[in-house]
């Protein structure tokens, strides 16, 4: 009995120990790297990769980690867990629901980005337009439901009056953007509709699909909001890297990845 | 009879144990009882539990079929290269799933190896089917039974086989009557866990066959998907997941216990 309390305790001290170190000093002192962490729409891969690189050349000191991945699911990320310093949305909506829990400072639009419908090189869909969606047998992906660019994807097709005949189509509600190029640019798929900018990352990376515009009456402008995420341990940076993003240097990367200037105003 | 393990070691089973134990045990804290019944029916989990069900019994139905021949080529017959081959045939299990998925759009996709002949000769196209989703999953899960039904073979007095053959049994026949009901045990515990695994089956099949309700969307395909969009609705799904594994590793407990 009396060793049974000790095993108990011995347990319980452990865990505590391991529980306190985990929380102590995530901030750096003086002359120390500054370690900042990043959560990023999955649009944004390539062009963050660029920045991040050119921020930490420009700030030595400081280093930056990025956090990959659907909007969505980088807020509930954030709320649940609260380890990103900053976050640079695909939608105004996961946005949204980070500034109600925890809390953002300085949320400011800093690019935009619009639809595209892309095929396999050899086109095996036939599809050359937007209306070729909804030909019987064409495979169309799409990214599910709740993600960014799904729900912007699903507004263009109602715009153009197919969301029913070309939802009918879809073989697959893949998870972000890259899954959907990703498919695409196998073959697997006849279409799919992405991002521009992710046509212009995907090129630089050596992965060419065949793009077909999207009428620009019928497109979708999805604005990406970027903000400091309350309670960061490391604002200063967390604020420097957030400017350098608005900056000029900033914004020439994002325009070579695809990206629109943020709305004006 | 009690046996003292020393301190040290206690301590570290019991951390061990909680570790596994917690996430389980957060996943019923968090549950919505409440909005239960709403929540299930929010991310079509009868749909997906029907689809997980039918892909499941179908890999595990072709693992058996396919695997317990294979494990009995590795184990009785002796040809150049069969340690490597059964290095291969065991890959699965400690590959990531994802990568899997790869191959097999890489051989039996659309493009693929041996796809593009299906696809080109009689237009079959595996990706984004209930079957590709039974293929990803078959990859995944026949190392199991393979690994069983070897192991059983491999433990088994060799004299019955002789015995059965000397007195004039042809080899079907001693494998039927002799070396099959002596290694039942191992195949049946083999078979519950390639269904076990099957049935927790992800990486490959969302990279192979795809994300669509009602093809190729299995239950962990619908946890992945509802957490985007319901969160509590995710972790109901993922409860049925653990419930239906925990009975099955439970029953399986007591098969191995009998095996030995």
């Amino acid at each position: 009995m009396r060793k049974a309390t000790r095993i108990v305790a011995i347990t319980l001290a452990l865990m505590a120990a391991a529980c306190s170190s985990s929380n102590s000093s995530t901030t750096s002192p003086g002359g120390g790297t500054t370690k900042l962490t990043v959560f990023a729409a999955s649009s944004l891969t390539g062009a963050f990769t660029q920045i991040g690189i050119d921020f930490e050349a420009s700030n030595s000191g400081t280093t930056v980690d990025f956090n990959f991945g659907s909007s969505t699911d980088l807020a509930a990320q954030i709320a649940s867990e609260g380890t990103a310093d900053v976050f640079a949305s695909a939608s105004g909506k996961a946005m949204d629901a980070v500034q109600a829990k925890p809390g953002v400072t300085g949320r400011t639009d800093f690019a935009t980005n619009q639809l595209v419908i892309v095929t396999p090189a050899n086109d095996p869909g036939g599809v050359s337009s937007m209306q070729d969606l909804t030909k019987p047998d064409v495979k169309l992906v799409l990214a599910a439901v709740g993600v960014p660019v799904g729900d912007y994807a699903r507004q263009a097709l109602t715009n153009a009056g197919i969301l029913d005949a070309a939802t009918a189509n879809v073989v697959s509600d893949e998870q972000d953007d890259a899954s959907v190029l990703a498919k695409v640019a196998s073959g697997e798929a006849d279409a799919g509709i992405v991002y521009t900018s992710d046509v212009s990352t995907a090129a630089s990376s050596g992965t060419h699909v065949r793009s077909v515009d999207i009428p620009a009456a019928l497109n979708v402008t999805a604005t990406y909001p970027i903000a400091v995420v309350t309670g960061a341990t490391r604002s200063a940076a967390a604020q420097a890297f957030v400017a350098y993003v608005t900056g000029s240097s900033g914004q020439a990367t994002l325009k070579t990845f695809g990206f629109g200037p943020p709305p004006a105003g | 009879m009690r046996r003292a393990l020393p301190l040290p070691f206690t301590v570290l089973a019991i951390l061990g144990a909680g570790f596994v134990v917690l996430p389980v045990v957060a996943l019923v804290i968090r549950v919505p009882w409440g909005e239960a019944r709403h929540a299930l029916e929010g991310v079509g989990a009868s749909t997906a539990f029907r689809l997980s069900l039918e892909v499941s019994l179908a890999a595990t139905a072709i693992s058996v079929v396919v695997g317990i021949p294979l494990a009995w080529t590795l184990a009785r017959i002796t040809f150049p290269g069969r340690s490597v081959l059964r290095a291969m045939v065991v890959l699965p299990v400690v590959l990531p799933p994802v990568v899997g998925g790869l191959g097999l759009l890489e051989a039996l996709g659309r493009g693929g190896v041996v796809g593009r002949w299906l696809y080109s000769a009689l237009g079959i196209q595996l990706t984004f089917t209930t079957a590709g989703a039974i293929v990803a999953t078959t990859f995944v899960a026949m190392p199991l039974i393979v690994l069983a039904t070897e192991s059983g073979l491999r433990s088994i007095d060799l004299r019955y086989e002789r015995a059965g053959a000397a007195l004039g049994g042809s080899p079907w026949y001693v494998m039927r009557r002799v070396t099959l009901p002596m290694i039942a045990p191992q195949l049946a515990a083999g078979a519950v866990l390639t269904w076990a695994r099957a049935l927790g089956e992800f990486g490959a099949t969302i990279t192979f066959a795809g994300n669509l309700a009602g093809r190729t969307q299995t239950l962990p395909l619908a946890v992945y998907q509802a957490r985007e969009t319901d969160p509590g609705g995710a972790v109901l799904l993922s409860l049925i997941l653990v419930a239906l594994s925990l009975v099955v590793l439970i029953a399986l407990r007591g098969r191995l216990a009998e095996a030995r």
